[in-house]
């Protein structure tokens, strides 16, 4: 795919949804992206401002009642193979054992046995846990089992990963760790990724690019200009700072 | 059923944890625990025991003595020939129960849970299946056994259905509650691979309800064991409720006591091997 033309393109999502008390909520207005190849793409925003009700309507579990979305030029109209997706829950089939779990995006596209087995091998030594590929996931940490869930999705290697605070629940150790698994990965497969977080830091570590979604709509689109692996250091450098203000800006802090 | 969200669980290093199917414990646990089971036992038997040496023995008798007409009459009883029964013995009438048990409840069962989760799915099927469940669950076996023995006979075809109609109500229930249980992010998850409705029941609905399902299936079988001694006293051609029936009218304590006691052992046992098959099956969980 050409890296200039726009691999994912938001435009115009309208979102309402009604609470139980019959009061109409606006969790989307008017919302428009272009999101290109190999992209890292973070979408900021405070909880209950829509970056979670986006990442949804482009992972096709949510209907939008207004615009559109085109994956590489065709319409999204329900979830698909060429969108992964990694929850905030724990998705992980606890039925299944990890390597299981890992496979069955495989299964459903009737890969293989001996293929299936050999990707799962490949990803979950990627993801640090070929020690643990016939343990049931109750036998596994919440870290281990975000990597199961890491693994899975790129096992099923789709060209868009659509994350949605994936880390959100983890200890800062284990978040530090997974956020390394993660970025080693992408850049591995070169796949475009869409990461909802509400974290200034966690944007600025993995991002190329920062998405401020406010009260429903884009506040700010900005390219992280700092070098890739990224350390702590890169981004406590005056033009990292710069930026990061600039995002607490559009959040409602400074 | 999960650990916290960053800590390993307590059983990573090899330990499995308890379950509501009884997952395997350490040995002293399991040790301690049928101790306390074989004292449970005593006991009983002690007040039973107690409990006969001072009533008369027209009302009832000790344990050896209810033990003793058992094993007197296992395989031979004679005194029930006269009830039409043939020749037979305590043995030979627990199989025919038991077979029926088990036709009843695993045909009532397969239908129950067939129909609870896909009522769980089809709105339609939900709307039509709720208020038949509220009527039928709420009829007595009191008034539908007389009802079923009217419109089928005296045949082991009556029991058996007896039995199904029951566990399917039961299985009904408990599988609509574990179709509802199952967390919506699986089914979610496995349509972001592309998962249709069909893999999503293969692979999500049905070993993600196991458990629920096979716990209700413990609570049924119980119930199917009720069900079918009570629909046998009231007419059947043969089985234990027909050996009870003719035991209370010769007043012979004993025979009822020894009726009882195999009745309670094997459904203790049906009830073990239901659970050790669960485990199997749900080893995840």
């Amino acid at each position: 795919m050409n890296p200039s033309e726009t691999i994912l393109s938001v435009r115009d999502i309208g979102v309402r949804f009604v609470r139980a008390d019959g009061t109409p909520v606006m969790a989307l207005n008017s919302v428009s992206l272009d999101i290109f190849p190999g992209e890292f793409v973070c979408i900021l925003g405070r909880s209950g401002h829509g970056k979670t009700t986006l990442l949804n309507v482009i992972a096709g579990l949510v209907h939008a009642q207004r615009g559109e979305v085109r994956v590489m030029n065709r319409p999204v109209t329900g979830p698909g193979v060429d969108r992964g997706v990694i929850f905030q829950q724990d998705a992980v089939f606890p039925w299944m054992r990890v390597e299981h779990n890992v496979t069955f995006g495989l299964r459903v596209r009737n890969v293989s046995k001996r293929e299936r087995l050999r990707i799962a091998r490949e990803y979950l030594t990627l993801v640090g846990l070929s020690s643990v590929a016939r343990a049931w996931p109750r036998e596994l940490s919440g870290g281990m089992r975000a990597r199961v869930a890491i693994a899975a999705v790129f096992a099923n290697d789709p060209p868009i990963l659509l994350a949605d605070e994936p880390f959100g629940a983890l200890d800062y150790v284990t978040r530090r760790q997974l956020q390394a698994v993660l970025r080693d990965l992408w850049r591995r497969t070169k796949k475009t990724v869409l990461f909802v977080t509400h974290d200034v830091d966690e944007a600025m570590m993995l991002g190329t690019r920062v998405i401020v979604i406010n009260n429903g709509a884009v506040a700010e689109d900005r390219a992280v200009d700092l070098p890739m692996p990224r350390t702590d250091d890169d981004v406590a450098t005056p033009a990292g700072l710069a930026l990061k203000h600039r995002l607490l800006h559009h959040m409602g802090l400074e | 059923m999960r650990s916290g969200p960053d800590g390993p669980s307590p059983n990573f290093a090899g330990r499995r944890s308890r379950t509501a199917l009884g997952d395997r414990a350490p040995f002293h646990q399991r040790l301690i625990s049928a101790l306390y089971t074989i004292a449970g036992i005593g006991l009983f038997f002690a007040v039973w025991w107690l409990a006969a040496s001072q009533l008369p023995r027209s009302r009832l008798v000790t344990p050896l003595d209810a033990l003793g007409d058992l094993w007197a009459n296992f395989l031979d009883a004679p005194r029930l020939g006269v009830f039409g029964l043939g020749k037979t013995g305590y043995g030979s009438l627990l199989l025919y129960t038991l077979s029926n048990v088990f036709i009843g409840l695993l045909t009532g069962g397969a239908v129950g849970v067939i129909v609870g989760i896909a009522s769980t799915r089809l709105k339609f099927l939900r709307a039509m299946v709720d208020p038949i469940l509220l009527v039928l669950g709420t009829v007595p076996i009191l008034v539908a056994a007389p009802l079923f023995l009217l419109w089928f006979g005296v045949v082991p075809f009556t029991q058996v259905l007896l039995v199904a109609f029951y566990s399917a109500i039961m299985m009904v229930l408990f599988s609509q509650r574990a179709a509802e249980n199952i967390n919506p992010v699986y089914e979610r998850w496995a349509m972001t691979f592309g998962a249709g409705l069909g893999l999503r029941v293969r692979h999500i609905l049905i070993p993600g309800t196991v458990p629920e399902i096979l716990g209700g299936l413990r609570i049924t079988l119980a119930s199917a064991w009720g069900l079918e001694v009570f629909a046998e006293i009231l007419g059947a051609p043969s089985g234990i409720g027909q050996a009870i029936k003719a035991l209370t009218n010769l007043n012979n304590v004993p025979g009822l006591l020894a009726c009882v006691v195999l009745v309670a052992v094997t459904a203790i046992a049906t009830d073990i091997l239901l659970v050790r098959l669960a485990r199997r099956i749900a080893a995840w969980a």
